[in-house]
């Protein structure tokens, strides 16, 4: 027989009351945030290009205390050193000190990555919004100039375009930018057109909200996720094409020391001084691994579209 | 004679598809006066939403083709968007269907609200920042100091509508437009949004059109109704006379296909056969007459006027109900 006192007591659900106010405020953002910590790998890539980064804007502290080097300070003495002491990761053929150089290139490559990125993020969702908030003729003219752009085989713009501008940091981010673009204002308008479809968009305007009250205030918080997603995951890429350039003589020029220039050289060099080409070549290898990493996460945590 | 609230006049909206042009409003007419309730009643496609876009301007992808809508005596189908902006939230504000998707999910209730207030200058920010508490209060929104921080999906679906009230009530509007506002809801509260939504437009003194397949609610919150099919209207009158003496057979078999209080156990429900009709592929003379019970040969052929019935009552139809003997029988 049943006995109900036997019976395990049953916890009701809270008052279903209207005004139950107990839970705090969880946005998307926090949402996303608390998912993104939860994340061990994603947490350490991104720990990881935090470093990477604060040691190239402190570089001159580092070069000061760590390694007493100039990054293009020659010591012709001293050329083809192994690692060890003075040299904690050895010298060029010009005796420069691959650490440094190292730690200076970090400036160069994460600084036009990031560049890079801003840039193409902020044409491409300016471009990306136009086209699909207002559609028509408008849609079809800026789709079309995209089309346009990512028609063009990247590798010939970025030639023809350091032969027009002397490459420096930011005509080099300028060049790389204007290829990425596309792809941004694609992705930002594809996920416009279905934004805009919702009807709170109809609800806005139907309080009479003006166009560009709608696009800034509505459309980008809605595009925002997507757009972290991009940016992140660009990342890696950007450092890789950067380096490339680099490595080809297309992009910085000695004797400012980038990442993927300093393995120009090197490259000779492969038998006799091996470790010019290892250090700068698992730099890059690590960057790209941990912003590929955390590109992941962050779309695991922000991308609305997998959940 | 004073100037109507609202007026609009043989009002016709189409839609371009691949298919050819579509029209979804048919040279709709109606007044509507200050502070009167009507009620806008029909089947899904019938043109009721697009009849209450157009009046807003909303209407995209679909096109005004003719007619005027009056509002104050000032036609505006013809004033500029800017001042059309100017126009919806301040004069006209509408509620929708589905509170749930109605209010963008990654802002917070609070800003929502006043962002209605700050897209007007009728308010200034601050006056505008003031206001939200008291209006989400006024909409009975418990806790409302706490409540405005936060986002659309910790409210549930009625306090959602609420705040949809309060945003579309926030510019003291003349006209409030309500698309079908309790259909996405729970059953239980949808009382109590009929109830708010009746005592706020009397305390702004704001006119309302209600749009609604549910007679019951018509019934209860309406002076007049307007029964529209396929993108016409049909039949439209006051309340009492359309509940009473419904002459178009659609408006008799609507009134048919639900229970009444008042006539417990009298007649059995009866169902309209069929389905609405493709608004591309129309048929000839009377738009109902493939389901209608009560047809005679002219309506094949012939569409009739919307001609008056009654003092005050008006019907598209060649037979009328009244005509009819014993039209249970014939169902």
């Amino acid at each position: 027989m049943l006995d109900p006192t036997s019976l395990p007591e049953i916890e009701l659900p809270g008052s279903p009351f209207e005004g139950d106010t107990s839970r705090p405020a969880q946005s998307f953002w926090n949402e996303s945030w608390e998912r993104l910590r939860a994340n061990r790998i994603g947490v350490a890539a991104g720990v990881l290009i935090l470093i990477l980064a604060l040691i190239a804007i402190a570089a001159p502290i580092f070069s000061l205390v760590l390694t007493h080097f100039d990054p293009t300070r020659q010591h012709l003495i001293d050329n083809f050193r192994p690692p060890g002491h003075p040299y904690l990761l050895g010298t060029d053929e010009l005796g420069r000190d691959t650490l440094t150089r190292l730690i200076y290139g970090g400036r160069v490559t994460l600084g036009v990555a990031s560049l890079t990125v801003v840039l193409s993020l902020t044409l491409g969702t300016t471009v990306g919004l136009l086209a699909g908030y207002y559609g028509r003729w408008l849609d079809d003219l800026l789709m079309r100039i995209v089309d346009v752009f990512l028609a063009i085989p990247a590798i010939f713009l970025f030639i023809l375009m350091s032969i027009l501008f002397r490459p420096n940091a930011f005509t080099l981010a300028a060049i790389i930018a204007s290829v990425g673009w596309g792809g941004v204002a694609r992705l930002v308008r594809g996920e416009v057109l279905s934004v805009k479809q919702r009807d709170f968009i109809l609800a806005t305007r139907s309080v009479g909200a003006k166009d560009l009250r709608l696009i800034v205030r509505h459309l980008l918080p809605n595009v925002l996720p997507i757009l972290i997603v991009a940016a992140s995951l660009g990342v890696g890429q950007i450092i890789l094409i950067e380096a490339a350039l680099d490595f080809l003589g297309l992009g910085i020029q000695p004797p400012t020391p980038s990442w993927g220039n300093m393995l120009t050289n090197a490259e000779s060099y492969f038998f006799h001084s091996g470790w010019l080409v290892v250090f700068p070549g698992v730099t890059i290898f690590i960057t790209v691994l941990a912003s590929n990493l955390f590109g992941n996460a962050v779309r695991d945590a922000f991308d609305p579209r997998l959940k | 004679m004073t100037t109507p609230l609202l007026d609009v006049q043989d009002l016709r909206t189409v839609f371009d598809t691949k298919e050819g042009t579509v029209k979804a409003v048919d040279g709709v007419s109606f007044q509507l006066e200050a502070g009167e309730t009507l009620g806008i009643v029909g089947e899904s496609g019938c043109g009721k939403s697009v009849t209450a876009l157009s009046i807003m301007r909303l209407q995209r992808p679909g096109r005004i083709v003719s007619g005027k809508v009056q509002l104050k005596g000032r036609d505006i189908t013809k004033v500029s968007d800017a001042e059309m902006r100017e126009i919806r939230g301040q004069e006209i504000a509408m509620i929708f269907q589905d509170p749930m998707t109605s209010m963008n999910p990654v802002l917070r209730v609070g800003f929502q609200i006043e962002e209605a207030m700050a897209a007007h200058r009728r308010f200034t920010g601050q006056q505008a920042r003031d206001r939200v508490v008291p209006m989400l209060q006024r909409v009975r929104i418990p806790a409302a100091k706490e409540r405005i921080k936060d986002f659309p999906h910790q409210f549930s679906g009625g306090m959602r509508q609420r705040a949809m009230i309060a945003m579309g009530v926030s510019n003291e509007p003349s006209l409030l437009i309500a698309d079908e506002p309790t259909t996405a809801l729970d059953v239980t509260v949808q009382a109590s949004i009929i109830e708010l939504l009746r005592d706020i437009s009397r305390e702004l003194r704001a006119a309302v059109i209600l749009i609604t397949h549910n007679m019951a609610l018509v019934a209860s919150l309406c002076n007049r109704v307007i029964v529209m099919y396929a993108g016409r209207i049909v039949e439209q009158g006051p309340t009492r006379a359309i509940f009473k003496n419904p002459q178009h057979p659609y408006t008799w078999s609507l009134l048919r296909s639900m229970p009444r209080m008042d006539e417990v156990g009298k007649e059995r429900l009866v169902s309209i056969r069929g389905v609405p009709p493709d608004l591309g592929k129309l048929p000839t003379g009377c738009k109902f007459h493939p389901r209608c019970r009560f047809k005679v040969d002219r309506c094949l052929t012939e569409e009739p006027p919307l001609a008056e019935v009654d003092p005050e009552q008006l019907a598209r139809c060649w037979v009328l109900m009244k005509n009819v003997p014993n039209p249970e029988m014939q169902s």
